[in-house]
């Protein structure tokens, strides 16, 4: 073994307990369990909650991929998101009749949008300072948020689009019963949401481990050294920021295809950016895994919080100080928020792993 | 060699600097272009708009060049700031109401409460940042990541809190009745308040630049954000000067606020948000760290604004991320700001 290198004898040990790791298994019981809870569970709001979970989880990691693995601050991901939303509903509404084709045409406007959009972005910010970057992001993020509301002919404001999927996404189309189970349009969209997805997420999981995304980590971790060893730093985190950005828009359009229903408040709008930003953090910065964690965190509070504010209301009827405390749930995130960034800086995940790397060294120490 | 260039740098700026002056001429002289299009009566006024916005928008950046140039801490609570300031400023107002000082209020009444006001918000967005300072910021000197994070979510904490109290809904901001009408200078029409939040943008500017520039503590907070050991080991509590730098910052954004809700005569929780945005794009179209580069970059961006919105409705709100974009093409430390 001593012929290979650190990194190839690391990849030889991946390769060779790949299909017998812990971890595999979680990942096939995982993927079974989404399958079939849409089959357990009829009731609307679990199979809502878990589609967008998976809809989140792949616009968090790719956000995962821009902060996490490459260490560039964006505060414009929920804009290459409502790219993506907005090309489908707007491909869709201004069509007369939605068509097969009308998605494949939004995927490839949404791709082309966000990739052109993502390399304009970096070739100003990122020549000065990765900082400005994040101004960058921001500042048009806010632009693309205000031209939605103001644009009304083509986006219809605040009103928001809403528009019908084509063929059997269909909420109108029903198949034959399988089982006693009613397929529907909606179960439709349910299963190409779980299958798209799962195939971004094994992507982008394939990209961090390609010698590209190594090289990213390098670069994150020390950037002159990186330099120094001849990559062309600027180049990579150029590729990062187009990679994640384009899938970002992609899970844009899963979305818009789950609501049937987009506007500049659901997609655009900065407490989005928020949440991605919230899912990220809590799941554990650079852990492709964590983004599940924070999305399905942020999308289960998000959900059942509002049911904790009625309970609130009903003990305390007489208290309206307390109802406009309860009714202001996104304060609690704020202070959430702030309590993870300070004391759990590593969210989720990366705590996990810090435990079980601890606990390991551990066990060989007492050998 | 890096203190020998930043020598050369103080030495240039203390003579005449051909290139700063120039970039003073140029980002001046190229406003007068639109006057190929526009007659010069609508120009003037547009003009006048357009200085009005800009001055409004410096009192934000102001604050923010402070906090964000020279303690390089970047706080995106700045907005929240705004709003407080701006939602202080119309209770104050309505309290002053009901004393007979704003709405039937004579030009001597109407200059106090609008002091009155100002200061106000001043000391309300100074003692918020004295809070933000102590409790959150001053754990994350040095963590660009964290400082945005956190105050991202202290600008969320804040702004939700302002809903809790004064509610979610957009308000009508009563404005001091000598300030109301407009004046007539050569047919050219001037709004009252225009002149006001002018000379008061003008003031902030010359009291900060003053303060920065020729005060044994404005020396400190400079030297402080170049070495801080060296001004510690001088025996300065530089952790009470940066908290002092950062409530004026968080008082200058406030101010800015209420200023900019008599302007538009409306407030509501958001507006935080695009203001915060503008200043952004203003810090950095000036140069970090640099107070005349906010000045001038308030003025370049509320004049374009102005024109374009006038010439091409449409191009309006995209004409200042294009100027930011080609300002950091051909500047990429901005108009006035150092390496």
């Amino acid at each position: 073994m001593t012929d290979f290198t650190p990194v190839q004898q690391e990849r030889f040990y991946e390769q060779r307990t790949r299909y017998s790791r812990p971890g595999f298994l979680i990942q096939i019981a995982a993927l079974a369990g989404l399958a079939v809870i849409p089959l357990i569970f009829p009731s609307f709001r679990v199979m809502d909650v878990v589609a967008k979970i998976m809809i989140f989880t792949i616009v968090v990691a790719s956000y995962d991929l821009i902060l996490g693995y490459t260490g560039l601050l964006s505060l414009g991901h929920s804009m290459f998101f409502g790219i993506g939303a907005y090309s489908l509903a707007l491909v869709i509404y201004h069509a007369s009749e939605p068509c097969w084709y009308h998605l494949l045409a939004a995927a490839g406007v949404a791709l082309a949008l966000s990739i052109a959009l993502a390399l304009v972005i970096a070739f100003f910010s990122l020549r000065v300072k990765a900082i400005f970057f994040a101004m960058m992001t921001l500042a048009l993020a806010e632009f693309t948020d205000i031209l939605a509301v103001q644009w009304y002919d083509l986006t219809r404001a605040e009103d928001g689009v809403s528009f019908k999927l084509p063929g059997i996404f269909n909420l109108g189309w029903s198949g034959p019963p399988i089982g006693g189970i009613e397929i529907n349009g909606r179960l439709m969209t349910y299963y190409f949401i779980l299958v798209v997805s799962v195939i971004l997420f094994l992507l982008m999981l394939r990209f961090i481990r390609s010698p590209v995304g190594r090289v990213l980590k390098a670069v994150r971790d020390n950037e002159p050294r990186a330099t120094a060893l001849g990559y062309k730093t600027f180049r990579y985190q150029v590729f990062s920021i187009v990679f994640g950005s384009g899938i970002a828009s992609l899970g844009g359009i899963l979305f818009a295809m789950w609501v049937r229903y987009v506007s500049p408040g659901s997609t655009l709008s900065t407490p989005i950016m928020l949440n991605i930003l919230l899912m990220v953090i809590i799941g554990g910065l650079g852990t492709l895994y964590g983004s599940i964690i924070g999305a399905a965190f942020i999308k289960i509070t998000e959900t059942w919080l509002p049911d904790l504010q009625n309970a609130a209301e009903a003990i305390f009827p007489n208290m309206v100080i307390l109802h406009r405390l309860a009714e202001r749930w996104i304060l609690y995130f704020g202070i959430l928020f702030i309590l993870v960034v300070f004391f759990f800086p590593r969210g989720f995940v990366g705590t996990a792993r810090e435990m079980i790397r601890r606990r390991r060294a551990m066990a060989r120490k007492g050998r | 060699m890096a203190t020998d260039a930043r020598l050369a740098v103080s030495a240039g700026s203390a003579g005449f600097d051909a290139k700063k002056w120039g970039t003073w001429v140029f980002s001046v002289g190229i406003w007068l272009i639109p006057l190929l299009w526009i007659d010069f009566i609508t120009y003037m006024t547009l003009t006048i708009a357009g200085v009005t916005m800009g001055a409004l928008l410096f009192l934000t950046a102001s604050g923010l060049t402070l906090i964000f140039g020279l303690m390089d801490v970047l706080n995106l609570a700045h907005g929240a700031f705004f709003v407080w300031g701006a939602y202080a400023g119309f209770s104050l107002l309505n309290y002053l109401d009901t004393l007979g000082w704003v709405e039937m209020a004579s030009l001597g009444q109407s200059m106090g409460s609008l002091i009155l006001v100002l200061l106000t918000a001043l000391v309300v967005g100074a003692l918020l940042g004295i809070i933000l300072e102590k409790v959150i910021i001053r754990r994350t000197y040095g963590n660009h990541l964290k400082q945005i994070l956190i105050t991202m979510g202290a600008a969320l904490v804040m702004t939700e809190i302002i809903k809790v109290f004064w509610g979610p809904n957009d308000e009508v901001i009563l404005v001091p009745a000598a300030f109301k009408d407009s004046w007539d200078l050569f047919d050219i029409v001037v709004n009252k308040f225009r002149g006001v939040a002018i000379v008061v943008g003008a003031a902030v500017f010359l009291v900060v630049q003053l303060v920065l520039q020729r005060t044994k503590l404005g020396i400190i907070v400079r030297a402080g954000v170049e070495n801080r050991e060296i001004v510690q080991v001088m025996g300065y509590n530089i952790q009470r000067i940066f908290t002092g730098v950062f409530a004026a910052g968080a008082g200058l954004a406030a101010m800015g606020g209420v200023m900019f809700a008599m302007f538009k005569e409306q407030l509501y929780p958001g507006m935080g948000d695009e203001t915060l945005i503008f200043a952004l794009i203003v810090v950095i179209i000036g140069g970090m760290g640099s107070v005349a580069g906010s000045f001038l970059g308030a003025l370049m961006v509320g004049l374009a604004f102005n024109y374009v919105a006038f010439l091409v409705p449409k191009l309006a709100l995209g004409v200042n991320i294009m100027i930011m974009a080609v300002i950091l093409l051909i500047r990429p430390n901005g108009l006035l700001g150092r390496k």
